[in-house]
C-alpha cells in the first residue's frame, strides 16, 4: 500500500522563547516491509536539521533555534510503500520462552523499562497470568494478553499523562495507545514474552477499530502498538488498541523499550511562557494520477502541563493517542 | 641500607610495630626497608612537638589556599581544612615503573573496550568476551553514546584507577573510575604544602614533581578537539559552586589557564556549542565536564537537569565538539564489568595484566555464589552501581543479622552484587596521639590518554586514621598522604 504521510507540530509560546532545542523522531523507517519513497522534514523558521540514526536503529533529527519566536512549526513529509508482514504458522511452544539465548538475547525487552515498570507479583503479573493460564503457544499468550488489555482499558483521551504507572494506569481503566502498548508490553514481560514498543504511525480512521473502509485520506496522530518475540520465528507486530495485527496500515518509525526510546518530539526551550503544541497527522492513500496528500489546517489543541519553575522549560512532547 | 630498631625510648618511631599487613616502610623482622631509609632517620630525629609544628604550618598553608573539602552530614555539607599526614608514601623508580605500565595496560584495553562499544558494534561481545546481558543491563550503558565520534578513541581521558597492596606485597586494582575521577587537586596541593613546611625532608630524595599535571591535562585536552585543531577553546564544565569538588574544578581550570563555566554560560548554535564571553560567542572545541552524563543535556537525558546544556548531544553527534571523558564511560565503572578486566586486557592487547584484580566472585554465575555466601563472613561484599565505599558489607565486621540480610538481598538480586576477597590493605607509620603507628591506606593515581598515554608520578594516597580501620574516605575520616615517586637513578 502506498501511503503519503504529512505530520505537522506547531509549537505556540504563550510569550517569546529565546532558544529551543529539540530532538525529533517522526521519519518513517526504511526496511524489508515498508520502503520510504521520499522523506523530508521542513521547518518555520527554517533551521539546520541534523538527521543520525539511534542505538535503535531510528533516524534522530535535531534542530535548535536562537532566535526569539512565538511559534515553530515541523513538518515532515514521508511517501511509504508498505507491504503485508509475514505471521505465524505454526504453534511456537511456550517452553521455549525459558531457553537461556533467547532471553539473554531479548534481555532488554523482558527487563523493566522507564515506563514499563515492573513489580513482582504485582497486579500487572498477577493480571498476566491468569491471562494466559491454559495457553501452549506462544502466540495464544500473545492474543491472550493483547485481548486482555483491551478488557482493562477502555480508550479514551486526555486522561492519562506519560508519567503514569502500570498499576495506576490498571487501576485507572482508561488511556490511549501508548497506555494500551505500555500495558501490554509490561504484561507480556512480566510472562517471560519479550516485547517492544513501536512508535509510527496508522492509517485508519478510528484506530480503535482497524478501518478497513477505502477512506482515501485520514486525520490522526501518531500511533503506537507493539511486538512480541516469538521462539525461533521472530517479531510479532500486534495493535493492542484495536486488537489485530500490525499490517499494511501500520508505517514504523522505530522500535525501544518503551515510549521513551521513541518519542516523535523531545525539546527544551527557555523562556517565561507555557507553550501549546498542536500535533496533526494527515495520511492519504495513493491513487494513481492525484496529487500527493494536501496538508490540511491544524489539529485539536490542547495546553501542556504547567512547566517547572526553571528557566529551561521542558517540553516532554505531545502525548500520542 | 638497613637500619636496625633501636631501644624503646622517646622516639616516634620507637614503638612502631608493623600488623599483619604489608607494611610499606619496615618489612616482617621490623628493618626499615631501602627506600624508606632517609626518611625514617629523619622522623627519628623529631620530637612531636617539632611534628605538630609542622602539621600546623601545612594545615595554616591549606587554611590559606582554601583548601577544603566537603563531608555531606544530614542536611547540609561541612568544609573541613583537607586532612594531610607528614610521613610521606614513597615509592621507587623501579616498582613505579611496574606500576605505571600495568595501569597504562589497564586503562588502554578498557578504552578499547568503550571504543568497540560504542563505534566498532561490539566486538568482544560478539567473540564472547564479555556477554552481552551484562552490558545492556548497566546503567552505565549509554545509546546515546553509540556513534559518537571519540579522537585516537580515547574515551576515558582522565582515568583515577584504585589500587591496593596486598599482604603479599603486590598491587592490585581495586576499583576503576573513568567517568568523573577526583582527587587532582589534592595530590598537586599536598606537595605544595609538604615543600612550603617541610623542604628539608625531601633532601636526599629524587622526587617527581607534581605541578606539571595543569600542562599535562592541557595538552592531553588539546589532542582531542574534533577537527585536529592544535589550539582549541577548553572549558572546565562544573555543577557549580555546592559541588563538593568545586575547589578541584576551579584549580583544574586555573591550573591549565581556561575558562571554569556552568552549563548556562554554553550554547548550542546550529549544532555547535559556544561560550557566553564577554566578546560575544565563541566556539567551544572541547569540554572537560565535571557533571554526570544524566545532567549534560536536558533534551536527551534528564529534562529537570538545570546543570547542563540544551542541544549538548547534538553537537557531540555533528563532532563539533569533545566532551571528557565521553559519554558512557560509566559501563566501566559498573563492578560487574571488572571482574572481565583482565579478560579483556588479553583480548584487545595480546597480553597478560601486569596488576591483577581483587579475587572476585561474580553473583550472577550460581557456583561462584552459593561459594561466596557461603563465606561470606570472610568476604566483601559491594553493590555493582556505587564507588566510593557505599553499600559495602565488610563481612568480617559484620553481624549475624547483616550477612543473612546481605545474603538475601543479593539472590534476589545477583547482577548487582560482586562478593571479593577481603584486602588486608598495606600500611605505614601516621601520627597518632604522640606516636607514630601503622594505618591501612590506598592509592589513587591518574591516568591521562588523549594522542598519548601517561600516568602522572604518584596519585593520592588515602590514609585511614584509626587503628586496624580499612576505610580511607576523607568523608569518614580518612586523611592523605603526600606520594613520592623516586625518579631513576642516573648513571
Amino acid at each position: 500500500m502506498r501511503l503519503g504521510i504529512a505530520y505537522r507540530m506547531h509549537f505556540r509560546y504563550s510569550e517569546a522563547v529565546t532558544e529551543s532545542q529539540n530532538e525529533v523522531r517522526v521519519r518513517p523507517l526504511h526496511d524489508e516491509h515498508q520502503q520510504v519513497l521520499s522523506y523530508k522534514l521542513t521547518s518555520r523558521p527554517e533551521l539546520q536539521v541534523l538527521p543520525v540514526a539511534d542505538y535503535w536503529g531510528t533516524t534522530v533529527e535535531y534542530l535548535g533555534i536562537r532566535t526569539p519566536h512565538n511559534d515553530l512549526e515541523l513538518l515532515a513529509e514521508a511517501t511509504v510503500e508498505t507491504r503485508p508482514r509475514p505471521e505465524p504458522d505454526d504453534a511456537v511452544a511456550a517452553a521455549m520462552l525459558a531457553d537461556t539465548d533467547f532471553r539473554t538475547t531479548h534481555l532488554e525487552f523482558l527487563a523493566p523499562s522507564q515506563h514499563v515498570q515492573l513489580d513482582s507479583g504485582g497486579a500487572v503479573e498477577e493480571r498476566a497470568v491468569s491471562a494466559v493460564e491454559g495457553a501452549s503457544a506462544v502466540q495464544d499468550m500473545v492474543q491472550a494478553v493483547v485481548a486482555d488489555v483491551r478488557g482493562a482499558l477502555d480508550y479514551r483521551q486526555g486522561v492519562t499523562d506519560i508519567g503514569i504507572t502500570l498499576t495506576e494506569l490498571l487501576e485507572q481503566g482508561a488511556g490511549v495507545c501508548q497506555d494500551f502498548a505500555h500495558l501490554a508490553t509490561g504484561m507480556l514481560r512480566s510472562v517471560g514474552i519479550p516485547a517492544r514498543y513501536v512508535s509510527g504511525y496508522l492509517f485508519a480512521a478510528d484506530e480503535t477499530a482497524l478501518d478497513t473502509e477505502t477512506a482515501d485520506e485520514v486525520s490522526v496522530q501518531t500511533h503506537a502498538w507493539i511486538e512480541a518475540a516469538l521462539p525461533g520465528w521472530g517479531w510479532w507486530a500486534l495493535d493492542p488498541t484495536n486488537g489485530g495485527t500490525a499490517g499494511e496500515r501500520h508505517v514504523v518509525i522505530g522500535r525501544g523499550r518503551d515510549y521513551g526510546d521513541v518519542p516523535p518530539v523531545r525539546g527544551a526551550f527557555t523562556g517565561s511562557g507555557t507553550v501549546e503544541v498542536d500535533a496533526e497527522v494527515v495520511i492519504g492513500r495513493h491513487v494513481e494520477g492525484q496529487a500527493s496528500t494536501p496538508v490540511t489546517g491544524p489539529g485539536p489543541s490542547r495546553p501542556a502541563a504547567a512547566p517547572p519553575a526553571p528557566s529551561w522549560r521542558h517540553q516532554q512532547s505531545q502525548q500520542q493517542q | 641500607m638497613v637500619d636496625v630498631i633501636p631501644e624503646p625510648g622517646s622516639g616516634l618511631l620507637d614503638q612502631y610495630q608493623p600488623g599483619g599487613a604489608f607494611d610499606e616502610a619496615f618489612d616482617a623482622d621490623g628493618s626499615v626497608r631501602g627506600t624508606y631509609s632517609r626518611i625514617v632517620e629523619r622522623f627519628r630525629e623529631l620530637d612531636i612537638s617539632e611534628v605538630r609544628r609542622l602539621e600546623n604550618l601545612v594545615a595554616d598553608e591549606f587554611r590559606r589556599q582554601g583548601i577544603t573539602f566537603t563531608v555531606y552530614s544530614e542536611e547540609e555539607g561541612t568544609e573541613r581544612i583537607w586532612p594531610m599526614d607528614l610521613f610521606p608514601r614513597i615509592i621507587a623508580a623501579a616498582e613505579w615503573d611496574e606500576l605505571s605500565r600495568g595501569l597504562s595496560q589497564r586503562v588502554a584495553a578498557m578504552n578499547c573496550f568503550l571504543a568497540d562499544l560504542y563505534n566498532g558494534g561490539g566486538q568482544a561481545i560478539a567473540d564472547g568476551v564479555v556477554p552481552r546481558w551484562l552490558v545492556v543491563s548497566s546503567r552505565g550503558f549509554e545509546r546515546n553514546a553509540v556513534g559518537i565520534r571519540v579522537p585516537h578513541s580515547a574515551h576515558c581521558n582522565i582515568a583515577g584507577i584504585d589500587v591496593v597492596r596486598a599482604a603479599d606485597g603486590r598491587y592490585r586494582v581495586l576499583e576503576d573510575n573513568l567517568r568523573s575521577p577526583s582527587g587532582i587537586s589534592y595530590v598537586v596541593e599536598n606537595r605544595a604544602a609538604m615543600a612550603k613546611a617541610c623542604s628539608w625532608l625531601f633532601y636526599d630524595h629524587p622526587v617527581e614533581p607534581t605541578e606539571q599535571y595543569g600542562r599535562m591535562l592541557r595538552s592531553t585536552l588539546d589532542s582531542m578537539a574534533p577537527d585536529g585543531n592544535d589550539s582549541p577553546h577548553i572549558v572546565v564544565l562544573t555543577p557549580g559552586i555546592y559541588n563538593s569538588a568545586y575547589f578541584e574544578h576551579a584549580f583544574l581550570a586555573r591550573s591549565m589557564g581556561v575558562e571554569l563555566v556552568e552549563g548556562r554560560d554554553l550554547v548550542v548554535d546550529d549544532h555547535t556549542v559556544y561560550s557566553r564571553t564577554i566578546e560575544g560567542l565563541v566556539k567551544v572545541d572541547v569540554i572537560y565536564r565535571r557533571i554526570d552524563d544524566d545532567f549534560l543535556d536536558p533534551v536527551a537525558f534528564r529534562p529537570d537537569s538545570t546543570l547542563g546544556v540544551p542541544g549538548l548531544l547534538s553537537a557531540l553527534r555533528a563532532g563539533t565538539v569533545t566532551v571528557c571523558n565521553a559519554l558512557g564511560n560509566g559501563v566501566v565503572d559498573d563492578k560487574g564489568v571488572y571482574p572481565y578486566v583482565p579478560d579483556l586486557i588479553r583480548y584487545y592487547l595480546g597480553a597478560e595484566p601486569i596488576i591483577d584484580n581483587v579475587p572476585t566472585y561474580m553473583m550472577w554465575d550460581p557456583d561462584q555464589r552459593s561459594e561466596a555466601l557461603a563465606r561470606l563472613d570472610e568476604l566483601v561484599a559491594k553493590p555493582v552501581g556505587e564507588s566510593g565505599g557505599y553499600g559495602v558489607l565488610i563481612g568480617p565486621h559484620a553481624t549475624e543479622r547483616e550477612l543473612d540480610d546481605a545474603r538475601a538481598t543479593i539472590e534476589a538480586d545477583p547482577r548487582n552484587w560482586i562478593v571479593q576477597e577481603l584486602v588486608q590493605l598495606s600500611t605505614l607509620p601516621a601520627l597518632a596521639e604522640d606516636q607514630l603507628e601503622p594505618r591501612h591506606l590506598d592509592l589513587r593515581p591518574f591516568v591521562l590518554t588523549g594522542e598519548r598515554t601517561e600516568v602522572f608520578p604518584g596519585g593520592l594516597t588515602r590514609v585511614a586514621m584509626r587503628r586496624g580501620s580499612l576505610i580511607v574516605n576523607s568523608s569518614q575520616g580518612g586523611g592523605s598522604k603526600d606520594t613520592w615517586v623516586l625518579a631513576p637513578e642516573t648513571p
